[in-house]
């Protein structure tokens, strides 16, 4: 039996990831494109929250607003400037695809000049670091589970009351189900993709602001955890972002426990086979349901075992 | 000094072009987007430094002491490389067969990466193969039994035989070689049938379909002969260095030998193999001359910073500025002018001019 200690990591992780999956799929949904540059995203809020703290000495938990708005900030200039741009000329998904890519190298080269500069500004290095020591506890449980958790429940009531309670939130479903027929409905689609890649950016600056209380931020952190961003994606089905959040559970939680497991079994070398259970769980995904569990028709499934099950009796 | 940098353009426009070329047939003639193409670079220096180091201690007995794989490759490399001085010949097989090594498993590795995105779309392609290839090399990064993990390993030297500037030249001379033989050959295959049907794929794989020919096995094939060539340069690389370190390619592999070669043939234009080698030209050209004024240009801003991340934003919004202003890069994709279609196009040759119009 894996330990409290484990389980609530895990936790952690899933609560993260699942912010950057959500953030990931509200991207592709509306702009059909996948953005390779979200890991990036998330180290924006990560730098935010450093700034605040060893500028001002303000606790990370406290700069998450903060962090949400620069996240945002980010997503809806890559947008305006990189990605509009290019969907107005027609271009091609994979035109879009290397226009991230060209994005994520830019965010690193900027994040680089930036650890730099802010290294010099407050005299201690700034390429690798980790909130843990500034961590505390809340009812014996770490402030890190509660606030994570308190984020993503916060973010999807928001996100719940937005889509299905306000008519902004009904253009903005109609944009996204069916971009032509909702602008001749007079809905303004350019409108909703900014506010999809401000949402995307928005959201995964929190889960980078609260990333270094559970890893070590390092120059390649964007390039370690996008492949879990994408599994969690994807095993939730590109198209659904109810699928983001249980697939970042689903990601977030394996990823955790089988390595666990398989150290306890095979011995510690086996924590660096991490990000092979994601790898995993994206190719099977992909085998099995391309559409991922969101697109599966579990109804029909259902019938067919109830058919089967009819006969045999 | 200016020598020094004209023999780094041409030794680094050799290991590009390498890269560049195939992965124009995969993206640029097959429309594979490969984001994964780092990987094949890697699976070379794993080649060179993971396995032919294994083999070469087997050979001369050397035992994993307690500094384990990296002090061990570095006995037996440095055993080696004395070995060549006196013995120019073994310093050509240890070439060949390393490179021979190399392509057979690069394309090995080539064919079984595409398996699990056999007919998925191009963007579910991409995110998979970008996908595996970090994956794997995190594995690298972080397992030391493969190639040292952060110590990295030694690999021998194969021209110890030679000195100082004749060495360097003559390195370069056999990149450029390499890189030669490697556009002879995608020229000439891209002239085959194979050829043709990999472009027809990337225009319509349901015409390719119809007429009888299966799609995943020119994938398959494809990424084979892709994956092969491109683990060339990973070897000529670790020869070049003389060590593997998975740490290089942790942060930068994805930059260098995806994000870059993608940046050179979209800059040529994608389908065109001499388009790929002048824009290979260009990019390194101005590649190594940053890297020659690196100092100058930091010490002129007044920054507090390394040059490299003034590198990537450059080639980043360079990268972004060719997809807005010249998608179809510098020398643009041709039609095959087989000889009924040449003919057509000259009998027709007013009314294509109309139909232009």
């Amino acid at each position: 039996m894996p330990g409290m200690e484990v389980l609530t990591g895990a936790l952690i992780y899933s609560n993260l990831l699942a912010l950057l999956a959500v953030g990931l799929t509200l991207a592709y949904i509306t702009t059909a494109v996948p953005n390779f540059a979200q890991g990036s995203f998330a180290v924006v809020g990560s730098y935010t929250a450093l700034t605040v703290y060893r500028l001002f000495r303000i606790h990370p938990y406290v700069s998450l607003p903060l962090a949400f708005l620069m996240g945002g900030i980010v997503g809806l200039l890559s947008y305006l400037l990189v990605l509009k741009p290019l969907v107005r000329r027609g271009a091609t998904v994979v035109t879009l695809m290397i226009a991230t890519l060209a994005l994520d190298l830019i965010l690193l080269g900027l994040r680089g000049i930036y650890a730099g500069y802010l290294g010099k500004l407050t005299g201690s290095p700034c390429e690798m670091y980790m909130f843990t020591y500034l961590d505390f506890q809340i009812f014996g449980l770490p402030a890190i589970l509660v606030v994570s958790t308190l984020v993503i429940v916060v973010t999807f009531a928001v996100l719940f009351t937005l889509l299905y309670k306000t008519k902004f939130g009904i253009a903005l479903r109609a944009s996204m189900e069916n971009p032509a027929l909702a602008e001749i409905m007079g809905v303004n689609v350019e409108y909703t993709r900014m506010f999809a890649w401000f949402l995307s950016g928005a959201l995964a600056a929190m889960a980078g602001c609260l990333l270094p209380f559970k890893q070590e931020i390092v120059p390649a952190t964007a390039e370690i955890i996008i492949v879990s961003i994408f599994a969690a994606s994807i095993v939730g089905g590109l198209n659904n972002i109810y699928g983001a959040l249980v697939g970042g559970y689903i990601v977030g939680m394996s990823e955790s426990l089988v390595t666990y497991w398989l150290s306890t079994v095979f011995g510690a070398g086996m924590l660096v086979y991490g990000k092979v259970v994601a790898l995993a769980i994206i190719i099977v995904t992909l085998l099995v349901a391309p559409q991922g569990i969101a697109g599966v028709e579990w109804r029909l499934i259902a019938k067919k075992l109830q058919k089967r099950g009819a006969k045999e009796v | 000094m200016l020598y020094g940098l004209i023999l780094n353009i041409l030794l680094w426009f050799g290991m590009y072009l390498i890269v560049s070329l195939s992965l124009n047939i995969e993206y640029g003639y097959g429309g594979i987007p490969n984001f994964g193409k780092a990987l094949s670079v890697l699976v070379g220096s794993v080649v060179a430094g993971g396995l032919m180091t294994r083999i070469l201690m087997a050979v001369y007995g050397t035992k994993m002491g307690i500094g384990g794989l990296s002090t061990a490759t570095s006995v037996v490399s440095n055993e080696m490389t004395s070995s060549i001085q006196h013995n120019p010949m073994l310093g050509l097989v240890l070439l060949v067969a390393t490179l021979m090594l190399a392509i057979a498993i690069g394309a090995v590795v080539g064919a079984v990466f595409i398996l699990p995105s056999a007919r998925l779309r191009e963007d579910y392609l991409a995110i998979t193969l970008l996908a595996i290839a970090e994956t794997v090399t995190m594995i690298c990064y972080y397992d030391p039994a493969i190639i040292g993990s952060y110590y990295g390993v030694s690999v021998p030297d194969f021209l110890a035989f030679l000195q100082g500037n004749v060495k360097k030249l003559a390195f370069v001379g056999i990149v450029l070689l390499i890189a030669l033989l490697t556009y002879l050959f995608f020229e000439r295959l891209m002239n085959t049938p194979y050829g043709r049907i990999l472009r027809a794929m990337k225009e319509n794989e349901d015409v390719v379909r119809v007429y009888g020919r299966d799609i995943m096995k020119v994938r398959i094939m494809t990424m084979a002969v892709g994956s092969a060539v491109a683990a060339i340069t990973g070897v000529l690389l670790s020869f070049y260095t003389l060590r593997v370190q998975a740490n290089s390619f942790m942060i930068t592999g994805r930059t260098l030998w995806t994000f870059y070669p993608f940046l050179i043939i979209l800059l040529g234009g994608a389908g065109n193999n001499k388009g790929v080698t002048l824009g290979t030209f260009i990019f390194v050209t101005v590649m190594e001359i940053i890297d020659f004024y690196k100092t100058n240009i930091v010490s002129i801003l007044h920054l507090p910073v390394e040059a490299v991340w003034l590198e990537y934003i450059l080639f980043g919004v360079m990268m972004l500025l060719i997809l807005y202003y010249r998608p179809e890069g510098l020398i643009p994709e041709k039609p095959i002018l087989t000889k009924p279609i040449k003919k057509a196009y000259e009998t027709r040759k007013p009314e294509i001019a109309r139909i232009k119009e």
